[in-house]
């Protein structure tokens, strides 16, 4: 068995019973079901199905205070209850595992060391909204995460946790593998949904809200694969453990992406509301800056996220003290940056990204992102002309909140922080026809 | 909107909100969008994707509104009226947003208008200039997308036989990929790449070629999709429009005509929004029909047979010639011995007109308009007399929650009412059921398809009375009455000879009882069926055990623009009973000769008991299923006037053929299949030798017998007919039926049947190059797998041989089709399939083998 290498802090959760997502991960036996089992998987699945009624499921996950992992840290118990309960029409639990923001890479350590925590997680939600149906949609180059999850689910089904009248309770579950296109939008859960039915990998407005008209136009939960891997745990060890972890408000365990100038790139498990620059600095963790080149600024919740100054990192990971600095705890992903990294040109990366993903259909993103890079490639290319940061001002205030899915807003936050931030590192780029920076940073 | 639907329609009280645009107060439904609300109260929001019958997707942002309370602008074509909500649609904020859009728009667009088709009537043009967009702050090369074999990168590229497409122009409002899959049910057209260089296109190795591709040009908001019948050709604002409908279709789709003065020539047909009728789509043979208006094939004098070949003559020649034949046999026999044909196509004076010369000049009830069916019963009451005429009301299918079509191929006929039957699945999701003996691609939105054993139509409709009855779903006592009258009488026996499977059938049985409104329509499987009485009775008796025409409609549909109208205004032999009253009344005199149709006309030809025959509009010898029993009686005649557009087969056979009008070149009224009357205006003028029908008829009557025509009287006339309620009540009792099928005595035969092409209708579009660049020639359509079992692909020839005729035609696959059935369209002259087909089947059969090279 083969896993990407990437570090963990499997090490410490192995430890501290209360990091349950990486206790097991670097375990290459983790993932067979009869190794899974033997750790007490599929125990929460066994107890729901003997007897926890689906109000009593949701109620317990509403008060462990579960929130949405993929980004939106909406509360995941509460999304349950949106499902209405008079709706004659099928209703569908889709786990998104479309992981492609950049420098988010943690969905995909569960998805090839964990897998079943996942299945039983949506097996687990799946009962909780009364669906008979489930999907899982895999990003479309994650191939061995696909194969992982197939396997895992083809064991799953001979051991008789999917299928018809699971455990004799009389309830079916038939779970798909799904795989993606190859579409960074498709993450976006309306997206994700018209990529299921075949149709074109573009967002939809809202409302209707999956919820009530999704998949098929049936009621659609759609959940990260990091909430759902938490369920189990929360039903086996009760709302109350769980809501004991982390702040008063961001409850549970995170999983943090820390990628950048740092010395341990890796995936950390940590309670919510531990500090941002332990995460970088703390041996156990970031190690400290790759040779000692000081901190530029950090990303603290992937690409689309505002950045944080150096004079900022003393900052607790939490959804409420990030938002509190202007920022956002997104989806984990940390990127770190040092003084030798250019600002234009880690915006003129990102803008290519997001111009390059924009899924056509609605007008600001689609030619917006266009315009912007445009722009900012030519500022970067030493062109750039007076005038062009207001322009790009402008524009990305054209994009902002006129989108109908994140992905505009996505597009111009960090070049909106940055402008903010490094206003004098992007005047310079135009007065003087070059950077500031004295060497660029490759990225390998 | 129709009396039917307007009774149909419940007095319940919708629930509404109430709420402020730009400081008015507006109440609406509940339900309503804020765009709508506005509309509706004259407040004009800017749209690019919205379109008003598809499903809002909120893509273009133009529609921006300014909502108190709301921090961020909202797109208006997906914002719910609310209780209280105050909405401002012209606010310094919503400006801006809407003229950041269209920077955002213009950004790669080209400045080509003075050279694009659509300038003139371009939203982009009109909204950039609306608010003032007249500089561009974007200082890079524009983005052009350029394919391999382009030499320049304004190359259009063809996507389908009509549509040509230019990805620089295109703003991406998708409207014509989501009509295409939305409202039309094709998957031909789709979006390719991602970002701002995004395109439309054809899928890969396919072509927009569906029957309502035009509608796709149409609706494009800029000058990104264009087709030939209007590119290059004239700028929008010489023309003018002039209001029409349809006249090769039953259901009278509104249109209008651009014509310019000068050139005295149409230009194109769009769509006149009219949506108790056509909710504003049209079907290309709506769209490009007119061109034969325009065809330099038309007959433009009229011609004598001289020495066996036609001349052209003056009318004045040709009328003496007509009156010096007419009274030839009107002394040699001593009385008229006159047949007439005419087209349903024609308007309602044409025909009324028609119906008082032959029954008042030439003294007979020798009349038809239905040149092209063969064994039609004489009795106008009989059970197909009285279904044909049962209300029937297109818009009633939105909200009919049970839906089944039999015996319609509806691509081939009815094609509105297929788009309508598409808007109800989508919107309303109501059971929807296809009965027919091969499988169809209107089949496409039904929950289940039933193909049953072609020619045992009636035993299906009677499988499916037993059905019902086996599942206890009727009242017993009907039952026990109803099966007195059926042969066979159990479910079984009907269910294997009609092929079908029983449990499907009780699905149906259940549906149509539990159904709340019922649409059950009939189309031309049973129309043209020698077998349609049978056929009817037994859909007469499965009425009355259901009780639809009680709780919905059920009717067989009319065929052609004005079939409804031929019938209402006494075109029939025997006209139903009060409508014979009224042209008594009208005629003053009215004949006592026996009534003869179609058949018993060339019957009583073939005897020489009728020696001449006026031909109006109508062209038995290529569309009447016995090719060779028309040729045969026509040639037995001693005089025969054909008056038609274009020479076709029976004109080649007249001894006088005169030059007729076409719809677009009088104003005429037309009776639409739900009985509406609608007007055509008079578009371009005619030669001054091609007349109008009435016009030709009133002069031969003027001829032969110095009979005044007036075209008040006429008008008159008219109008009294269609104040008669042509309905026939459905008869109170049972009606006997007994299963009739045919034996085959030959296993190597496969069933044969006549269709439109998609992209025809009748014989005279074959006339419009723009539906010939979808279809120019005949073909023999099979299933996949019959293909395979005789090695055939598309194109390949194959020899088609019936009991009396063998043609070759070229091989085309159906996707639909999964039987052994064979179609054939009808539509081109040089293929004459009507030849296969024998007047007295009720199936024809034929062998087929492919033809080596």
């Amino acid at each position: 068995m083969h896993y990407s290498p990437v570090i963990t802090n499997a090490d410490i959760a192995a430890k501290d019973e209360n990091l349950h997502l990486f206790q097991y991960v670097e375990d290459p036996k983790q993932c067979e079901v009869d190794t899974f089992v033997s750790r007490g998987g599929y125990k929460a699945w066994k107890k729901v199905l003997d007897g926890i009624s689906r109000e009593d499921v949701i109620e317990t996950v509403k008060k462990s205070g579960l929130r949405g992992r993929g980004g939106a840290g909406f509360p995941t118990g509460l999304k349950w209850s949106f499902v209405p309960k008079d709706s004659p029409k099928p209703r569908y639990l889709v786990c998104n595992a479309d992981e492609s923001e950049p420098g988010t890479c943690k969905d995909r350590v569960i998805m090839e060391r964990d897998p079943h925590a996942i299945i039983e997680g949506m097996a687990i939600g799946s009962y909780a909204i009364g669906c008979h149906l489930t999907f899982i949609y895999i990003r479309g180059e994650f191939t061995h995460c696909i194969e992982k999850m197939e396997i895992a689910v083809k064991e799953a089904y001979e051991k008789g946790h999917l299928g018809k009248n699971i455990y004799g309770s009389g309830y079916d579950l038939d779970m798909i593998v799904h795989s993606g296109g190859g579409a960074y939008i498709c993450g976006e859960e309306t997206a994700l949904l018209n990529s299921i039915e075949g149709e074109r990998g573009q967002s939809r407005m809202r409302p209707p809200f999956p919820a009530i008209e999704g998949l098929y136009a049936c009621p659609t939960i759609v959940n990260n694969v990091e909430s759902l891997s938490a369920v189990p745990h929360i039903i086996n060890r009760g709302a109350d453990w769980y809501a004991s972890l982390g702040t008063e408000k961001s409850k549970g365990t995170k999983l943090f992406s820390l990628s950048g100038h740092v010395n341990r790139p890796g995936n950390y498990e940590v309670p919510l509301g531990f500090n941002l620059k332990d995460m970088i600095y703390d041996p156990a963790y970031g190690g400290g800056m790759l040779g000692d080149v000081p901190l530029k600024g950090v990303i603290p919740g992937g690409a689309s996220t505002p950045m944080l100054l150096p004079d900022m990192i003393d900052v607790a990971l939490d959804y409420e003290s990030l938002q509190e600095k202007d920022s956002m705890l997104g989806s984990g992903a940390i990127i770190v940056f040092n003084e030798n990294t250019c600002i234009v040109w880690v915006i003129k990366k990102l803008i290519h990204f997001f111009r390059h993903e924009s899924c056509g259909k609605c007008t600001p993103c689609r030619e917006g992102t266009g315009w912007l890079e445009q722009m900012i490639n030519r500022i970067e290319a030493g062109q750039g002309q007076s005038g062009d940061l207001e322009k790009i001002e402008e524009v990305c205030g054209n994009i902002l909140g006129r989108t109908i899915c994140p992905l505009g807003d996505a597009a111009v936050m960090p070049i909106q922080s940055t402008l903010r931030l490094f206003h004098d590192e992007w005047q310079y780029h135009i007065d003087h026809k070059k950077c500031m920076v004295k060497s660029n940073f490759e990225f390998k | 909107m129709s009396d039917a639907v307007k009774k149909d329609q419940p007095n319940v009280t919708v629930p509404t909100v109430t709420f402020t645009i730009d400081g008015q107060s507006v109440t609406v439904p509940k339900g309503s969008t804020v765009l709508q609300a506005a509309k509706d109260v004259g407040i004009h929001i800017p749209t690019f994707c919205w379109h008003p019958q598809l499903k809002s997707v909120g893509a273009c942002r133009m529609c921006y509104v300014e909502v108190e309370k709301m921090p961020k602008l909202m797109v208006s074509c997906m914002l719910d009226a609310m209780d209280g909500m105050v909405v401002y649609t012209d606010s310094d904020q919503v400006r801006q947003g809407r003229k950041a859009i269209l920077e955002f728009i213009l950004l790669n667009h080209p400045l080509d208008c003075p050279t694009c088709d659509k300038g003139g009537e371009c939203d982009l043009q009109n909204l950039t200039f609306a608010h003032g967009v007249d500089d561009s702050r974007f200082d890079f090369k524009k983005y052009r997308f350029k394919d391999e074999g382009m030499t320049t990168t304004f190359d259009d590229k063809k996507i389908g036989p009509e549509i040509m497409l230019n990805r620089n122009r295109c703003i991406l409002c998708y409207k014509c990929v989501r009509s295409n899959k939305q409202a039309f049910g094709e998957y031909d057209l789709g979006a390719f790449e991602r970002g701002n260089i995004t395109q439309i296109d054809a899928v890969p190795g396919g072509e927009v070629s569906n029957p309502f591709s035009g509608n796709l040009v149409e609706i494009c908001p800029v000058g990104a999709l264009t087709n030939s019948d209007w590119r290059y050709k004239i700028r929008v604002w010489l023309t003018k429009t002039i209001p029409s409908v349809c006249n090769f279709t039953s259901s009278g789709s509104n249109i209008n005509f651009y014509k310019e003065d000068h050139q005295n020539k149409i230009f194109r047909v769009t769509s006149r929004t009219n949506n108790s009728i056509d909710n504003g789509w049209i079907p290309d043979i709506t769209r490009y029909g007119y061109q034969i208006i325009n065809s330099p094939d038309r007959l433009q004098t009229p011609l004598i047979k001289k020495d066996g070949k036609q001349v052209k003559v003056s009318w004045d020649e040709a009328l003496e010639h007509i009156a010096k034949k007419y009274n030839s046999i009107k002394e040699s026999v001593g009385r008229v011995c006159i047949g007439g044909l005419i087209s349903p196509s024609l308007d309602n004076r044409s025909l009324y007109s028609f119906s008082k010369f032959i029954r008042t000049v030439c003294k007979s009830n020798n009349i038809d308009f239905r040149g092209d069916y063969r064994m039609l019963p004489n009795n106008p009451e009989s059970p197909f007399g009285v279904l044909r005429s049962q209300p029937f009301s297109i818009s009633a299918i939105d909200d009919s929650d049970v839906i089944i079509s039999f015996g319609s191929d509806m691509i081939h006929e009815h094609l509105n009412e297929y788009l309508r039957i598409r808007k109800a699945y989508n919107y309303t999701h109501p059971k929807i059921y296809s009965i027919m003996p091969y499988a169809v691609k209107s089949a496409d939105v039904a929950n289940i398809e039933y193909v049953y054993n072609p020619g045992s139509d009636e035993s299906a409709v009677n499988a499916l009375c037993l059905a019902a009855i086996e599942e206890n779903l009727v009242d017993s006592a009907l039952a026990n009455e109803y099966l007195k009258n059926v042969v066979p009488s159990t479910l079984k026996d009907a269910a294997v000879i009609c092929g079908l499977d029983e449990n499907d059938l009780k699905v149906l049985a259940r549906s149509i009882v539990d159904g709340k409104k019922i649409t059950f329509l009939i189309g031309e499987i049973v129309t043209r069926s020698k077998s349609r009485d049978n056929i009817s009775a037994a859909l007469l008796n499965m009425n009355k055990l259901f009780g639809i025409s009680s709780k919905g409609q059920i009717s067989i549909l009319a065929r052609y623009a004005n079939s409804k109208g031929a019938e209402k205004l006494g075109l029939l032999p025997e006209p139903i009973a009060p409508i014979k009253e009224v042209l008594k009344k009208n005629f003053s005199e009215y004949p006592e000769s026996d009534p003869r149709n179609t058949d018993n006309m060339m019957a009583h030809i073939r005897k020489e008991e009728i020696k001449g025959l006026f031909v109006f509009g109508s062209n038995p010898m290529m569309l009447y299923p016995d090719k060779e029993f028309i040729k045969e009686s026509l040639e037995k005649l001693d005089f025969l006037v054909v008056c038609d557009l274009f020479e076709t087969e029976t004109t080649e056979a007249a001894d006088v053929v005169l030059p007729l009008a076409g719809w677009a070149e009088y104003d005429g009224d037309y009776i639409n299949l739900e009985g509406v009357n609608q007007s055509a205006k008079q578009a371009v003028k005619p030669n001054d030798e091609v007349k109008p029908a009435f016009e030709i008829i009133r002069m031969i009557a003027e001829k032969l017998e110095n009979t005044n025509f007036g075209n008040d009287d006429i008008d008159k006339e008219i109008t009294n007919c269609l104040a008669v309620d042509t309905t026939i009540s459905i008869p109170k009792d049972f009606i006997e039926v007994k299963s009739q099928t045919e034996e085959t005595a030959d296993d190597n035969t496969f069933p044969i049947f006549i269709i439109d092409d998609a992209h025809h209708a009748g014989y005279l579009t074959e006339k419009s190059p723009s539906l010939n660049n979808f279809t120019a020639e005949a073909y023999l359509m099979m299933s996949e797998e019959l293909a395979a079992k005789h090695n055939m692909k598309n194109g390949d020839s194959i020899r088609v041989e019936s009991e009396v005729s063998k043609i070759i035609l070229p091989v085309k696959i159906s996707e639909s089709l999964d039987s052994d059935v064979l179609l054939v369209p009808r539509n081109f002259q040089s293929s004459p399939v009507t030849s296969l087909f024998m007047r007295k089947r009720r199936v024809d059969r034929v062998k087929i083998s492919k033809v080596d090279e």
